[in-house]
């Protein structure tokens, strides 16, 4: 199933998942972050099933509601996406490979090309911090099988506020393996990153992830990718 | 003339929350705390040489910098709790609402079913 976090998204989620349909048939849920416009009515127009939170919980909030939400409804592969068109229903297929197969609990879809060199630094800061060697940490398209939908939906995973680092070290504490696969991404739609958008929300944000991934990484050895292990 | 002062704030201090607890302002587990901390208030402000004893025994040379440094470690514990309790309520409350949001969903998926097909496929 695939979850599209929503939060005032009416201009562009109807291509979005127009695009999905046309590469797809899983069925698609669309949490709405309690949105001010109509994308509620839009998704479901669409033919999406809509969760509509009634209070804004945040990215992580509304895409964990997903979880819960295919847990509870049986469902043992969950991809994420953006609802901003930045992730093409194209690449569902190379990164739903690792699952199928296997090789992986938890596939994040990397795209190193995109972002400023201001936010290149943020990622390796948050990286040296937590000690996870994946490319992409950010990324929100990810796919997750059924015991890393199992772990996120608990309620330590709902005390995040980001599913960067926090979810990845919270599966990578419960020994589930997480690879990355290249994609290519879309320039966003409409604008704006939530988090990226304002400086004080950037410096909060940077403070908040690196205290977490200081606080909560791992002891003894640092963890290494097994997809670089192959390599 | 000073402790009395203070010892009559303390004995107020508690009256209030006694006052706040019957009027169920105050949950009760809270209250209890809080009396006890007025208490103490009241006994030190009555007699304030409570403190010099102490301080003489624990080798204290400034007997206020004694009270002080209690009331802020019991500050610090007490804030400390205070965010661990709120914590767990955000926990709760963000699951509340994503259990409410789901049900809205399910809910609505019932309704876009012709009611006398429900029987047939439970």
């Amino acid at each position: 199933m695939i979850l599209i976090p929503a939060f005032n998204e009416a201009d562009v989620i109807a291509d979005v998942l127009g695009e999905i349909r046309a590469a797809c048939d899983f069925p698609v849920i669309v949490i709405d972050d309690a949105s001010t416009d109509n994308t509620v009515a839009i998704a479901e127009r669409a033919g999406a099933t809509v969760i509509p939170l009634p209070v804004q919980l945040g990215a992580w909030g509304a895409t964990q509601t997903g979880l819960r939400y295919a847990l509870r409804n049986g469902y043992d592969t969950a991809i994420t996406m953006d609802a901003d068109g930045q992730h093409e229903a194209a690449s569902l297929a190379a990164l739903l490979e690792p699952i199928n197969t296997g090789v992986a609990d938890v596939v994040v879809g990397a795209c190193t090309q995109r972002g400023s060199w201001l936010r290149h630094i943020a990622w390796k800061m948050m990286k040296q911090a937590s000690g996870i060697r994946l490319e992409d940490i950010t990324s929100g398209f990810r796919v997750y099988n059924r015991m890393a939908i199992r772990q996120l939906a608990g309620w330590r995973a709902t005390l995040l506020d980001y599913q960067d680092i926090g979810v990845l070290l919270l599966l990578q504490s419960k020994g589930l393996s997480i690879v990355d696969v290249k994609v290519p991404m879309q320039p966003r739609r409409n604008g704006k990153s939530r988090v990226f958008h304002s400086w004080v929300m950037v410096v909060y944000y940077m403070c908040l992830t690196l205290t977490l991934g200081l606080s909560k990484r791992k002891f003894a050895h640092r963890y290494r990718s097994p997809y670089l292990l192959v390599l | 003339m000073v402790s009395i002062v203070t010892g009559f704030i303390g004995l107020l201090v508690a009256a209030i929350i006694i006052v706040m607890m019957r009027r169920d302002t105050l949950h009760a587990q809270h209250g209890l705390g809080w009396i006890i901390v007025a208490l103490c208030f009241a006994l030190l402000g009555f007699s304030p040489e409570i403190i010099d004893h102490i301080a003489q025994k624990f080798g204290v040379a400034y007997p206020p910098v004694l009270a002080l440094t209690l009331a802020i470690a019991v500050l610090v514990i007490k804030i400390l709790l205070m965010d661990i309790e709120r914590s767990r309520i955000e926990v709760r409350n963000q699951r509340l609402i994503q259990r409410m949001a789901m049900l809205e969903a399910d809910l609505k998926k019932l309704e876009e079913i012709p009611p006398d097909t429900i029987e047939s496929t439970e």
